[in-house]
């Protein structure tokens, strides 16, 4: 979790892969570690466990989550080379130009898909669960832009299933929290509601939340949303027959965050990726 | 609104007995958010007006009574509430 501003870096520091894919350097490093850090605050203080979720998600599971339905461009699917492939690619074949057999899974496009799946079922009760987890998750996206957005990046979540009460509390106690954290990090940070990133952005969903908001967002003064409270009614317990209790199918909700976009508004509030660890590492003293 | 209630039991067929006229039907999501557009061409074909969206909010649609007051009860020379002849 120390930073490693004693590691010398080549001259030119770390390469890009390409658009979307960046290799963090030390101090971003810092800046990401300690921000996460920061961030489980949330967890701490709702007695929220940490988990780990799974690197990979079913298609069948996110098909029962309408996944497809909403977000069919986002999902960056995990392929395989076909049995015929591997004798070429051993020969030295160009990867690029051979075929690949779907596995049936994706890449998580948020961590609390495979937490989710992994409660169907089950009677989280009236007092209801909370879960907490850093995730790197994968979104198809039409442009990249340095760490605001990435294809690849860190999403950390506060899950809660449990009672209609339950969530609208959960997410009250998520608000302020991403307050009260600003202030002590020294970012100013404006709630609007906000939608997903549907595909038919005219569909009845799309149509619903706008208005019904279900999505906030709390984003840096150059509009980078950092931060989200989500809540998801009992969609999520019908479809997956998680219960609370006698009340019947859970409500859910979720506060959520991306830590690169944390990374990337704290480096605009402090001026240099430097100045920003130092004000973290004021923060977290 | 006998069609209306028809069409939620349709959508949810575990539902048992009748929908209470005070019920949310958007938070319980007895009108699940993709078939909405669906329940206001329903609420369009029964009133036989068109609905925009701009001008209506959520709390319009959120329980039975305020959908019959706010698009099946006729502030002019309306059809009567309940049910409608097909279009």
């Amino acid at each position: 979790m120390s930073t490693t501003s004693s590691t010398a870096l080549p001259d030119g520091g770390l390469k890009n892969p390409g658009p979307g894919l960046l290799t963090l350097d030390p101090v971003h490093t810092a800046l990401l570690h300690g921000l996460d850090a920061l961030l489980t605050g949330l967890a701490a203080r709702l007695s929220a466990p940490e988990v780990v979720g799974p690197p990979l998600l079913s298609v069948e599971g996110l098909a029962r989550l309408d996944y497809f339905r909403n977000f069919p461009h986002l999902g960056v699917s995990a392929g395989r080379f076909t049995p015929e492939a591997l004798d070429g690619l051993a020969a030295g074949e160009d990867p690029g130009e051979l075929p690949l057999r779907p596995t049936g899974h994706l890449l998580p496009s948020a961590t609390c898909y495979g937490l989710l799946l992994s409660l169907e079922g089950r009677d989280v009760g009236e007092d209801g669960l909370r879960l907490s987890a850093t995730g790197r998750c994968f979104r198809n996206e039409t442009h990249y832009d340095g760490l605001r957005r990435l294809w690849g990046f860190h999403m950390r979540e506060v899950l809660y299933l449990g009672t209609k009460q339950g969530a609208v509390e959960h997410l009250e106690k998520g608000a302020e929290f991403v307050r009260e954290l600003a202030g002590l990090l020294g970012l100013e940070l404006t709630r609007a509601t906000a939608d997903d990133p549907f595909y038919d952005r005219g569909g009845s969903r799309a149509r619903l939340m706008a208005l019904d908001p279900v999505k906030h967002e709390f984003s840096a003064p150059d509009g980078t949303a950092i931060a989200s409270v989500n809540r998801h009614r009992n969609f999520f317990g019908e479809r997956l027959d998680i219960r609370a209790g006698a009340e019947g199918p859970a409500y859910s909700a979720c506060v959520a965050f991306g830590v690169e976009r944390w990374v990337h508004a704290m480096i605009l509030a402090h001026g240099t990726p430097e100045q920003a660890l130092v004000r973290l590492r004021a923060a977290r003293s | 609104m006998e069609r209306i209630a028809e069409w939620l039991h349709e959508k949810n067929p575990g539902l048992d007995g009748p929908i209470d006229v005070d019920e949310d039907l958007i938070e319980a999501r007895l009108i699940d958010s993709m078939d909405f557009l669906e329940f206001i061409d329903l609420l369009e074909e029964i009133s036989g007006d068109t609905i925009d969206l701009q001008e209506v909010t959520i709390d319009d649609f959120r329980t039975l009574s305020r959908v019959e007051r706010r698009f099946l009860t006729p502030s002019g020379a309306a059809a009567a509430p309940g049910p409608a002849t097909t279009g």
